[in-house]
């Protein structure tokens, strides 16, 4: 059932993978979001991993995930008629969001200035790398690049070694939400003169917004902070972030500060099992613990804690991730298990949610399950709405009945290559 | 010009720490009055947290707390205290939207709810946001967004191998929910305008963040696969990585590369002078089936040469690159430079100081950080005279009795 949300708007979709989690949320919220594909197909239906690793236009799992709900039209903007087409699509729509390069659009007469001549409320998101302005506006990026650009990936990875990414990348589904953001923004103002807008997201900065504020850190502290693996700068000194367990890894924190209860509740946990050693016990063993270490550690501080850190890691390398769990939640600790996807498949909380959504993909013949609402709204409920759509499995539905073409119409544009 | 889309929304804002304060920034920025609600007897931790002005901590020294927080007023007051949550019901008339992001007792411990608040006020649009959401047995889990980026899988895909993790850096989650709330927020006001009716959001920070993750659940629940951590290396790309240029100053200085076709790859070997005339890695097939030796014949081929001019001359033959940036380099990113993302604005106790601006911008209505963030009740007088019409001599009773606090 279609969310009451946003329903009765309409987005066409030009961006590849790029752009495409904008258009996503737009359709979890009700939107009608029209996916516009070369008739060859969108660049990120060829995306890896596929499922099953077997390729095909409707298996990669990117493209499963981050288009469901939307609708699939195929549109040669090589061509006029494709772009005449184009332009007839763009007076009917509410949102276009693109990810070509930035001039792209406006070397064909389809940017935006000669769409809102036609229709003035259209609100038009760019998703660019590194903006529409500086001498990289027109520089390739694939996400690892956007990655590079923002400072996170400087911060990933062990000292020495190469800095890394994640193996889902994620630069370009930051651009991708902010679009979504800025286009709801340029929605509301809408509506108080009829006039949509042109708007621009940057990846690098979106990927630079993720740092906590480190990027001001060189400004008031005077240096930089380098990356150290499973080691944290940014709390109370240099603080081990992740434990081995007996079955995988957890991810805990010992230090002072908002971490002093927590940090204090283990060791209660490790003396009434024995496993704290005699030095943690002794009376005031643990000098360092007081709120204010967090700000302040001194070198006994934090060597220390370190030596903390170690008891624990010996604690923690005889539980297992779900009894780790299990005494987090009960004894309010501040720590989460390293979750793969089977944890999160089978994570008791997302079921009592009911989080998880099957949808039925007819081309594949098969189920998916996709994540569900990314917010759970009293009055209109959002979520998935629907499989993601094969290539132009929507063109009679948008040419015929939205634009109005005959049958014949359509079978002459398609003859000409245009759809 | 004209004016801001938000003008004459109005909020009242519990939120703390990150994802909260981010969500209702995007409405600040855009023109809505913000107020945020705080306490000296329950400090927004941000507040504490460095950057700090001077390196010096303070709770208005905080440049986090102050990116965090741009054009929005402060107010304080102790919920823990009836006479404060008094004031807050008188307030709440004046406002459009309630948001909060503590664990979900705290304000049924406050005798809040939005059943209560929407008896006061019934077209209000509240948002809870907290780490697992209002309901299931571990709403009450309390943490940041580090943890949260271990639940919900980043973590598990973050490493050079699957006994190798590194996490990625800091609070991750914090920074993929605020725009889906935001989008709630936004559109929930839409509606409202539309059909008169408020309603209730809750969002949870894992739910919201799995979304960033979808291709690897879809894949599990579909074949069972386990998506684990695997460097730099892509399906998609070959080569595809980091690799260290030369330093410059000291300062290590490292490229990031990835070429598809075969195209960028020859276009590649010409600029690195790598002599594949044996065909070693002609094709992708070929790359893809030694991607450990490419990387090596890469970084032997980069070591010498400078990160940004090397960006330069890969884009113009047509290859994606660009260099592995530290917080340092983003000040004298000309990409950042041009898209005029660094803003200094002038804050009431830190004076001039760097925020970031926003990630996006708009042609004709668009946004700004129209104010810094503000000090620690800076607007008290300002706020309880303006919407409750409090006289001086109450608000200085509050104050000596701690509910203004």
């Amino acid at each position: 059932m279609r969310s009451e949300l946003l329903k009765g708007l309409r987005m066409l979709d030009l961006s590849d993978e790029k752009g495409a989690l904008c258009g996503k949320i737009f359709a979890d919220m009700g939107a009608d979001v029209i996916k516009v594909e070369p008739p060859s197909g969108c660049s990120s239906r060829n995306i890896p991993p596929f499922l099953e690793d077997r390729p095909g236009l409707d298996r990669g799992l990117g493209f499963l995930a981050w288009n469901a709900g939307k609708k699939s039209i195929t549109l040669n903007l090589a061509c006029e008629d494709g772009r005449q087409l184009l332009r007839m699509l763009a007076e009917q729509a509410d949102f276009l969001v693109d990810s070509f390069p930035p001039d792209y659009l406006q070397s064909l007469g389809i940017g935006y200035e000669t769409l809102a001549a036609l229709n003035p409320g259209l609100i038009h998101a760019t998703v660019t790398a590194f903006g529409d302005r500086g001498p990289g506006k027109n520089y390739k990026a694939a996400d690892i690049n956007g990655w590079a650009s923002g400072g996170a990936m400087f911060l990933m990875g062990e000292e020495g070694k190469p800095p890394i990414q994640m193996s889902v990348p994620q630069g370009w589904l930051h651009a991708a939400a902010e679009a979504a953001v800025a286009a709801m923004i340029a929605y509301y103002a809408r509506a108080a003169d009829g006039l949509g807008q042109h708007i621009v997201v940057d990846m690098q900065a979106c990927v630079a917004w993720t740092l906590m504020n480190e990027q001001a850190m060189p400004l008031l502290h005077g240096d930089y902070l380098r990356r150290s693996g499973v080691f944290s700068g940014a709390v109370g000194g240099r603080r081990k972030t992740v434990y081995r367990c007996a079955d995988g890894f957890i991810s805990f924190i010992i230090a002072g500060g908002p971490y002093l209860g927590s940090t204090n509740a283990v060791i209660a946990w490790m003396k009434e099992e024995g496993a704290a050693p005699d030095w943690l016990t002794r009376e005031g063993g643990l000098k360092s613990l007081t709120p204010t270490s967090f700000m302040a550690a001194t070198a006994a501080d934090l060597a220390e804690l370190e030596r903390t850190e170690e008891a624990v890691q010996k604690f923690f390398l005889g539980k297992t991730k779900k009894e780790l769990w299990a005494n987090i939640l009960k004894r309010r600790l501040f720590g989460a298990p390293v979750a793969d996807a089977a944890d999160i498949a089978e994570d008791p909380q997302l079921k009592a949610r009911g989080y998880f959504v099957t949808v039925e993909h007819r081309g594949l013949d098969r189920t998916l399950t996709l994540p569900g609402a990314f917010a759970k709204l009293s009055e209109t409920p959002v979520g998935p709405q629907g499989p993601a759509p094969g290539l132009g499995e929507h063109n009679d539905e948008i040419y015929g009945a939205l634009l109005g073409l005959s049958a014949r119409e359509i079978v002459e544009l398609r003859a000409v290559g245009a759809i | 010009m004209g004016k801001l889309p938000f003008e004459g929304i109005r909020v009242l804002d519990f939120t703390w720490y990150a994802v909260g304060p981010v969500t209702t920034k995007y409405l600040a920025d855009y023109g809505a009055d913000v107020v945020r609600i705080e306490s000296a007897a329950r400090l927004d931790g941000l507040r504490l947290a460095p950057p700090w002005k001077d390196a010096r901590p303070g709770v208005d020294r905080s440049q986090f707390f102050a990116s965090f927080n741009t054009s929005k007023r402060g107010i304080t007051l102790d919920m823990s205290k009836p006479a404060a949550r008094e004031i807050f019901l008188r307030m709440l008339p004046w406002a459009d939207l309630v948001t909060e992001s503590f664990t979900p007792k705290t304000l049924r411990n406050w005798g809040l709810d939005y059943e209560l608040l929407r008896a006061i006020k019934p077209d209000l649009i509240m948002l809870s946001t907290c780490m697992q959401g209002q309901t299931g047995p571990h709403r009450d889990y309390p943490g940041f967004g580090n943890l949260m980026a271990a639940l919900s899988g980043f973590y598990h895909i973050s490493g050079y191998s699957k006994d190798e993790p590194c996490p990625p850096y800091g609070a991750f989650t914090d920074f993929i929910a605020p725009r889906f709330s935001a989008c709630a927020l936004i559109a929930a006001l839409d509606y409202r305008r539309h059909t008169g009716k408020g309603q209730y959001i809750d969002m949870s920070q894992y739910e919201a963040a799995l979304h960033n993750l979808a291709p690897m659940l879809v894949d599990y629940f579909a074949t069972g696969r386990v998506l684990g951590p695997e460097g730099n290396k892509s399906q998609r790309y070959a080569p595809h990585g980091t690799y260290r240029c030369a330093d410059e100053d000291g300062h290590e200085r490292w490229i990031s590369i990835a070429a598809g076709a075969d195209s960028e790859w020859s276009a590649l070997t010409k600029i690195l002078r790598i002599d594949d005339s044996a065909g070693r890695f002609a094709t992708m097939r070929a790359r893809m089936g030694a991607r450990d030796a490419l990387d090596e014949t890469i970084g032997a081929a980069v070591r010498g040469r400078s990160a940004e001019e090397l960006t330069e001359t890969l884009q113009k033959a047509g290859v994606a690159a660009y260099p592995v940036q530290n917080c340092m380099d983003l000040h004298r990113d000309e990409n950042l430079e041009a898209f005029g993302f660094w803003r200094w604005l002038d804050h009431k106790e830190m004076g001039p100081s760097p925020y970031e601006g926003l990630e996006h911008r708009m042609s004709r209505t668009p946004g700004d950080l129209r104010r810094p963030a503000p000090a620690l009740g800076q607007h008290n007088d300002e706020v309880f005279r303006e919407i409750l019409g409090m006289k001086d001599d109450e608000i200085e009773r509050l104050r000596r009795d701690k509910v203004i606090y």
